[in-house]
């Protein structure tokens, strides 16, 4: 199982700026609740951490257009950006809402991260898990005129000298950062790890030729193969990508190198939720994965929608805030205790 | 004349009805939306971007496009009549545009930077038009050593931003730096100065520190004086641009709006920094420097035409590399993807008519605000001849709001409250408030592509004078840095012998 990668922003440059409005919409509409005794009434808000625009923000919005749109929910849903702290405002917005119905948490890598590289509390297993229904595929990229051809080639030209090998990527701790470290220790190399603002930045800096390598989802990264900008090296995932595209792309594992990583996304509603109110969000969630409309918006962007249903959701949880703790503190990132 | 041809073909798709109303709303949303202290163009086009859901992907772009330069010509308001910049690239408009308007001469500084923002505008898509493969790679030129040596720039050329002495600039934008180094550190991620606070992690944003240094400190200088409730008595007939005021500000114009358009270009830079860059340029280049920061017609037209040109020049990475160049070009990248395009490399080719569409829409769009705007300033202008005391409370709950609606927490009202009071002082104290906002905006950038640079040399200082544009910007530094000291020396030393003559002739009594 691949753990969860996150909240990429698809922008870099500039501080969270907020939307303000989006509640006053909410008010508009308090009607359309009565879809089942036990559902909640009126709007709904998922919260999200990232600003406008980055990548958990734009599949909560698409998840919510469909929902909606689809009448699998009735009530208003209305994405909102509560930005700040590395999604631990957004997080310990949801948190102080104990059993609220209206509201949600979209959940993505930081809010596993963030508590374990600032030494904070954990979150994950204090919210209340909806489901996990997100998921993406992480490939590395090299320069189009890279002598490297494969992952092998790569640790070899890494072995030569230590930290040679430049690597751009988003802020210590991000996902690249940690696919950063997996690869040096499936190699046993150093490398060069400059975190750039986030990926826009980062991808700034490699086709500008700066840097050597870096990590990219799959959507990112076919326009600049395509355009002879960039060279996979491999995907990341257990098995190659049926995709016409990508089918070609061999795995770190085929190449003999263990290094799977990937990203996943899902919801999870505030501490002491009732289970009416889960049981409603599993039910819309599960008719929203077998949507085919939400299907193929996913396909587009190479992701994946696998359900974990709210019933399966809490040991995979677990399990990914641990992996993500053994990784961070490899990296000597992890600001947290081991687990007892 | 195949860029001519594919131009005709985008007013084609542009032209349809749809898509001008389209475009028409986009500006005027961005117009309302630029004013709106706290909300900028970024949070205003994502707060639409679900509206965009129905539409056709041309339509949903020109509209969020529209968005996006409409709120820098709509900035223009807010920093003018009542000193609380309506977004961040605005910050500039502020200290000249305000002190203008209490010189009775808001309208001019409303027209001035109408027509600098459409000029500029226009001459940036018209570049796009011609030259964004090539701009592209230049915007690939620059990475972390040349933007470090940008924001060195920047922060050098503070010393000159003040009215009065280098020294007293300098330790405002000492102030600065020292607010930006709040937060979590850019490289390693551990929290710096934050004493444990969550809402500090990610440092302190630039938009309280402007509203409360700005808006709020002057409210509390003005509680001082005794109001004779009168307010800035000017006729409509004396609003306008005189034949005088265009000569001034024609070069402003143009200098603002080229390096408005090569900052906007780099992804990583925006128009924030494109305006203060622009307007310290001005200063230099101006035959008046003495006049900025007390109501320079040029300073205002030179920031505004750089922070539109520079919302049109972060167009070139998006459009031909999938980069977004600034916030607002991220959320149009989200909305790119939202409706099923996958931006990069190949958009300009695959997508070709909805770029050419969005292109030739930003024209039209352009010429749409100008005539919104240059009636209209006068009109605005004249929101002054209310009494300011009655004008307070307004501009109170308008910043406090703004700063409200930055994340949606009180935390952002207190810190812009704290900085109205540091506001105070520094006005008190009389240091220049600009330097030290130019350093909040400029320390992240200079900060991490110093720390970047030097990862990539691996240690080594060289890296910044390797590159040619990097050498380049390296002597820049040194020269901004190396003529103020060699005329003050030469001043004093001429002082110093006038002075001796004069003492002489003194003597000599």
């Amino acid at each position: 199982m691949s753990p969860l990668r996150a909240a990429r922003p698809f922008h870099p440059l500039l501080k969270p700026s907020a939307l303000a409005f989006a509640l006053g919409l909410a008010c508009a509409s308090a009607t359309g609740a009565a879809m089942a005794q036990s559902a909640p009434t009126g709007p709904i808000e998922i919260t999200t951490g990232t600003s406008p625009g980055g990548t958990p923000d734009v599949l909560m919005r698409r998840a919510a257009k469909i929902l909606n749109e689809q009448k699998i929910i009735t009530n208003p849903l209305v994405v909102q950006n509560r930005t700040g702290g590395s999604w631990m405002v957004a997080g310990n917005f949801v948190m102080g809402k104990k059993g609220d119905r209206n509201v949600v948490l979209c959940i993505a890598q930081p809010i596993l991260t963030t508590p374990i590289t600032q030494g904070l509390p954990t979150l994950y297993d204090k919210l209340t898990p909806i489901a996990m229904f997100i998921q993406g595929d992480l490939v590395l990229v090299v320069q189009p005129d890279s002598p490297v051809k494969n992952l092998k080639q790569l640790m070899e030209l890494a072995a030569q000298r230590e930290r040679s090998l430049k690597v751009a990527g988003a802020q210590a701790g991000s996902t690249d950062h940690m696919v950063a470290g997996l690869v040096e220790k499936a190699g046993k190399v150093k490398l060069n790890y400059i975190p750039f603002d986030g990926g826009g930045s980062a991808q700034a800096a490699f086709l500008g030729g700066n840097v050597d390598l870096m990590t990219l989802t799959p959507s990112e990264a076919m326009p600049l193969v395509t355009s002879g900008k960039a060279r996979i090296l491999a995907i990341l995932s257990d098995e190659r990508r049926p995709e016409p595209e990508l089918k070609d792309v061999p795995t770190a594992k085929e190449q003999g190198y263990d290094i799977v990583w990937g990203q996943a996304w899902g919801l999870a509603g505030p501490p002491e939720l009732d289970a009416d109110t889960v049981k409603f969000w599993d039910d819309a969630i599960a008719k929203l994965v077998a949507n085919p409309e939400w299907q193929a918006s996913l396909k587009e962007n190479f992701l994946r929608s696998k359900l974990i249903p709210a019933a399966e959701v809490k040991p995979y949880m677990q399990k990914l805030h641990e992996e993500h703790l053994a990784l961070l503190r490899d990296l000597g990132l992890a600001k947290q205790p081991p687990v007892q | 004349m195949d860029a001519l041809a594919s131009l005709a073909q985008g007013f084609a798709v542009a032209g349809t009805p749809t898509n001008l109303l389209f475009v028409l709303i986009g500006v005027t949303l961005g117009q309302v939306i630029g004013a709106l202290p706290g909300i900028g163009p970024s949070a205003g086009m994502a707060l639409l971007l679900p509206v965009t859901f129905g539409l056709e992907p041309v339509t949903a772009l020109v509209m969020l496009s529209g968005i996006m330069y409409g709120g820098m010509y709509g900035g223009t308001l807010t920093s003018v009549l009542v000193n609380v910049p309506g977004e961040a690239a605005s910050v500039m408009t502020a200290v000249d545009g305000n002190q203008l308007a209490r010189q009775g001469r808001a309208g001019q500084a409303l027209a001035a930077a109408a027509i600098g923002s459409f000029i500029a505008g226009i001459g940036a898509v018209a570049a796009l038009v011609f030259l964004t493969p090539a701009l592209a790679a230049f915007a690939l030129s620059f990475s972390a050593p040349e933007y470090f040596l940008l924001a060195l720039l920047g922060i050098t050329a503070t010393a000159s931003l003040g009215t009065g002495s280098a020294m007293k600039a300098m330790i405002g934008a000492t102030l600065g730096l020292m607010i930006a180094l709040v937060g979590t550190d850019p490289i390693l991620g551990t929290p710096r100065l934050t004493f444990g606070s969550l809402e500090l992690m990610e440092g302190i944003d630039f938009l309280p520190v402007a509203i409360g240094i700005f808006g709020i400190a002057e409210i509390l200088v003005s509680m001082e004086q005794r109001q004779a409730a009168q307010a800035v008595r000017t006729q409509l007939k004396d609003m306008w641009l005189s034949a005088k005021d265009w000569a001034e500000c024609r070069m402003a114009i143009l200098r603002g709006g080229i390096v408005g358009f090569l900052i906007g270009l780099m992804p990583g830079a925006g128009p924030t920094v494109a305006a203060l860059l622009a307007y310290v340029v001005e200063k230099k280049a101006s035959p008046h420097p003495e006049r900025f920061g007390h109501g320079a017609l040029d300073g205002v037209a030179a920031a505004e035409s750089a922070n539109n040109s520079a919302a049109h020049g972060a167009m070139v990475p998006m459009l031909a590399l999938g980069i977004p160049g600034s916030a607002s070009t991220a959320v149009l990248l989200a909305a790119l993807v939202l409706l099923g395009i996958r931006p990069g490399p190949m958009l300009l080719t695959e997508q070709a008519d909805l770029v050419w569409g969005l292109i030739a829409s930003m024209f039209i769009g352009n010429v749409i605000l100008l005539v919104i705007n240059l009636p209209l300033a006068p009109l605005f202008a004249s929101v002054l001849r209310i009494p300011y005391s009655y004008l307070v409370p307004g501009i109170l709950v308008v910043s406090l709001v703004g700063a409200y609606a930055i994340s949606l927490s009180l935390f952002n009202v207190g810190l812009t409250l704290f900085f109205g009071m540091v506001g105070y002082l520094l006005i008190r104290a009389d240091i220049p408030r600009a330097p030290l906002v130019l350093a909040v905006v400029l320390a992240p950038l200079m900060e991490s592509s110093l720390r970047q640079s030097l990862m990539l040399s691996e240690g080594s200082l060289v890296i910044f004078v390797q590159r040619p544009l990097a050498a380049l910007l390296a002597l820049l530094v040194i020269g901004s840095l190396a003529l103020p000291l060699s005329s003050f020396l030469l001043a004093r030393r001429a002082a110093r012998r006038a002075g001796v003559s004069e003492a002489l002739s003194h003597s000599s009594d």
